[in-house]
Formats: C-alpha cells, structure tokens, sequence
C-alpha cells in the first residue's frame, strides 16, 4: 500500500483501521508495521476528528415512543391457535380418555367377575368422566 | 447471504410477542439514531423511527430470507423517510422561511463537556446532506462501504470522496476543539 492511499483511507474511514474496508485492513496494518512514523502522521488528524464525532450521542428512545411502536405490532396469535399447541393437548386428552375408558371396562369385568351389579350412579359417572376428558382435550381447542 | 435477524423476523411473522419486543430494542436505537443525525431534530426523529417500525412490522410477517439483509432493508426505509423531511424542508425554505438558526455554544460561554456533541451536531447540520448521510451510514451506523454505497446507490469510490470532503470540512468547521 503506498502512503497516497493509506492517506486517502484515513481521511475517508477515519483514524481506526479496524473500520477501513475489510480488503484493504492487512495492508494498512502491513504499511503501519514499514512505516510507524508516516502511519502515525495520517492516522493523527483522523483519530482527532472520530473523538470529536463520537462526542455527539443520540438521545434515548422515550418511553412513549417505545409504547407507540409496540401498539402498532402485530397482535400475538390465540394461544389455541399455534399448531404445536393444539396437537399436545389433543394427545394429553386423548391418552386421559384412553386411559379412563380402559379403567371402566376393567371395572366392569371385575363386576361381572364378582357378580356384583355396578350402580347406575357409578356408571353414569364413569361415562360423564370419559366426555369430561376427550371433551378437554379436543374440544377447547375446536 | 447470513442475516441475524432472521430467526426473530420469523418468529414475529408466527406472532411471537417475545420477538417484537426484541427486534424493538435490537434495532430502534439504530434507527432513532439514524434519523436523529440526519434530522438533526429529536421530535422528528421520533416520527420517522415509528414510521419505520410501522413498515417493518407489516413486513415481518412476509420477509423473505436470503434476499437482502433486514438491516439493510431497514436503513433504506429509514433513510428515504428522512429524505421526504429534508425536501419538505427545503421547499419550506425556499418558500422565504428563515433556516433553522445554529444551537452550537456561544464562543465566550467557554466548552463545556456536552458542548463538543453540541458543536458536533451543529457541524453536521452544516454539511450537504449526501456527505452528511456518507458519514452518518459509515461513521455512525458502522455500515461497510459496500453497504452504505448501496443503500446510497453511489460506487465505492464516490462514496469514499463524499466521506473524505464531509471529514475535511468538520475538521475545518472543529478546527478549535482538535487535540482538546
């Protein structure tokens, strides 16, 4: 790199190589290790320019500024209606259904088995059980 | 092409509520900032930094990745809404309006600290807008010269000359305060 175009770098990038244009980074640091003092001279004027630009700070974002972009984001989605949701609860219910139907019909072998007569009330429970369930775990999502 | 953002712009578009509110803080302070140097005026950087969410928010939900940078997209946005108020400004101006008088500290008043960002702020003000936006896009924003060339729609080379004649004229109009 010649020192012309180190120059011109400088005084377009400013005093900082590490933001001059990735290509041209290695040469710079390369012509900085040949020539210290003509780096130095270059890079001087530029170094004291970006101090004084970086003196000028940007105010914060006000609080009602930050509400106001918030208020025009897009709306989450109902929770019933992510997919991943759906399918879990459906499964949930489903195996809670499976699992009391399996324990009424158990429950009637063992009736028969003893001759025991099941109750009206017990049965009728049991069914309104089952509904309860795979109404959970399909229908509140529907 | 890698884009950071695309995973938030992604949950966004699924309506994650979580990732608005992340995007909001990972990119109003560029924006805000943005605007505000190229403005040069708080309440109207605010506008355009809300203008700019409300464009990006609509287009969250349909952006597609690999063919710009959101960031880059952003900037443009950002940039073409600053534009419109600097043109309504000039017209405004030529119509006989004075300009906006200079806020830099008064010679005598002495330097205070937040003077230098005062007299910054005042020097910019000063520049034509496209050597102001070369060293807003480069300086402020951290774009690479490619990025700023293009959202600018200037070579790198043009680019690089209105950087280098924007820099020479703040160490002109700043010449009092280097080595302070």
């Amino acid at each position: 790199m010649t020192y012309e175009r180190f120059q011109e770098l400088a005084e377009a990038y400013g005093g900082e190589i590490g933001r001059w244009p990735a290509g041209d980074r290695d040469d710079a640091a390369l012509f900085m290790a040949q020539e210290p003092e003509l780096a130095r001279l270059a890079l001087e004027a530029s170094t004291d320019l970006d101090i004084l630009l970086d003196a000028w700070r940007a105010p914060p974002a006000s609080a009602a500024l930050q509400e106001a972009i918030l208020a025009a984001a897009p709306a989450p989605r109902h929770r019933g209606l992510n997919p991943m949701a759906w399918l879990w609860r459906a499964g949930a219910g489903a195996g809670l259904a499976a699992a009391c139907a399996a324990g009424l019909v158990l429950g009637v072998a063992l009736s028969d088995a003893t001759q025991v007569q099941p109750s009206d009330d017990a049965l009728s429970a049991a069914l309104a059980s089952y509904d309860e369930l795979s109404g959970l775990g399909v229908g509140e999502e529907a | 092409m890698e884009d950071p953002d695309e995973e938030l712009l992604a949950r966004i578009g699924q309506g994650d509520p979580a990732a608005v509110r992340a995007l909001m803080g990972r990119k109003l302070p560029r924006v805000l900032a943005l605007a505000n140097r190229m403005l040069g005026d708080p309440a109207e950087a605010e506008d355009v930094a809300q203008e700019t969410f409300l464009r990006a928010w609509k287009q969250a939900p349909q952006w597609k990745p690999g063919q710009a940078r959101f960031d880059t997209w952003l900037h443009r946005v950002a940039l073409n809404l600053c534009y419109d108020r600097l043109r309504k400004r000039r017209e405004v101006s030529a119509d006989g309006l004075p300009e906006r008088p200079d806020e830099g500290p008064a010679p005598d008043r002495g330097l205070q600290a937040q003077d230098v960002g005062v007299r910054v702020a005042a020097a910019m003000r000063g520049l034509p807008d496209r050597q102001r936006e070369a060293i807003v896009l480069c300086h402020y924003q951290e774009l690479s010269n490619i990025e700023a060339a293009g959202l600018m729609g200037v070579s790198v080379d043009a680019l690089e000359s209105l950087l280098a004649r924007g820099r020479r004229a703040l160490r002109g109009a700043l010449a009092d305060m280097a080595g302070d």
